[in-house]
């Protein structure tokens, strides 16, 4: 199965230590959906991706990293 | 804990209650009566009254979204097992033509039931467990 990971933890800390209640109150989301994302136990949808990676002033893919095992990617192209 | 969890945890608490009520009733005064100690799921209506205005975000609506339609999916099939458990007993079973009056409301509450005790115990699982938004 594909799995989405992210390093919100690490660029909370990296922002003056932000919470979890000030992130989530500025991506528009509760607390507990934030506690469920830095546990990687929810997949965000691609509009709350991009709002979470704009309170950082990153790019998506600098906040979460799609990881795809090779056994579903299918054999590497020549 | 949030205003969907509470409420599943009251549906389940008044679950308790029922089943509980139900077996002490039993003894004394037997199957009829005794499923009288289920009309104490209403109170699981008051759960409308939790969380008013609290926020809920794309991972709640989602949670709840499909916690509904386990609790459908469940609540049909109650519904049809016993509509059909009911005529394999009166009619296939026992060859009998006439139904008790009662049967038919019994299982329309029985599918209610169901359905509300599913989605409050599809609820806490849900959030307890790895999730997908509804457009992943």
């Amino acid at each position: 199965m594909p799995k989405i990971t992210n390093c919100i933890r690490r660029f909370r800390f990296d922002h003056d230590e932000m919470t979890q209640e000030e992130l989530a109150n500025r991506a528009g989301v509760t607390r507990q959906t934030i506690i469920a994302l830095e546990a990687g136990k929810y997949t965000p949808s691609l509009s709350l991706a991009f709002r979470i990676a704009r309170v950082f002033n990153k790019r998506v893919e600098d906040v979460f990293q799609y990881e795809v095992s090779l056994s579903e990617d299918g054999p590497p192209s020549s | 804990m949030n205003a969907e969890q509470k409420r599943a945890w009251l549906g389940v608490a008044t679950m308790t209650a029922c089943v509980v009520g139900y077996l002490v009733l039993l003894p004394f005064f037997g199957p009829v009566v005794a499923t009288a100690a289920f009309a104490l799921y209403g109170i699981n209506g008051f759960a409308g009254f939790i969380g008013r205005g609290e926020r809920a975000d794309e991972r709640d609506r989602s949670i709840g979204r499909r916690a509904t339609l386990g609790g459908a999916m469940a609540s049909y099939m109650a519904f049809i097992l016993g509509c059909m458990g009911t005529w394999f007993t009166v009619f296939a079973w026992q060859g009998r033509e006439l139904v008790w009056v009662h049967v038919l409301g019994m299982i329309t509450v029985f599918g209610g039931i169901v359905f509300f005790f599913t989605r409050s115990v599809a609820v806490l699982v849900l959030y307890g467990r790895h999730t997908e938004p509804d457009n992943a």
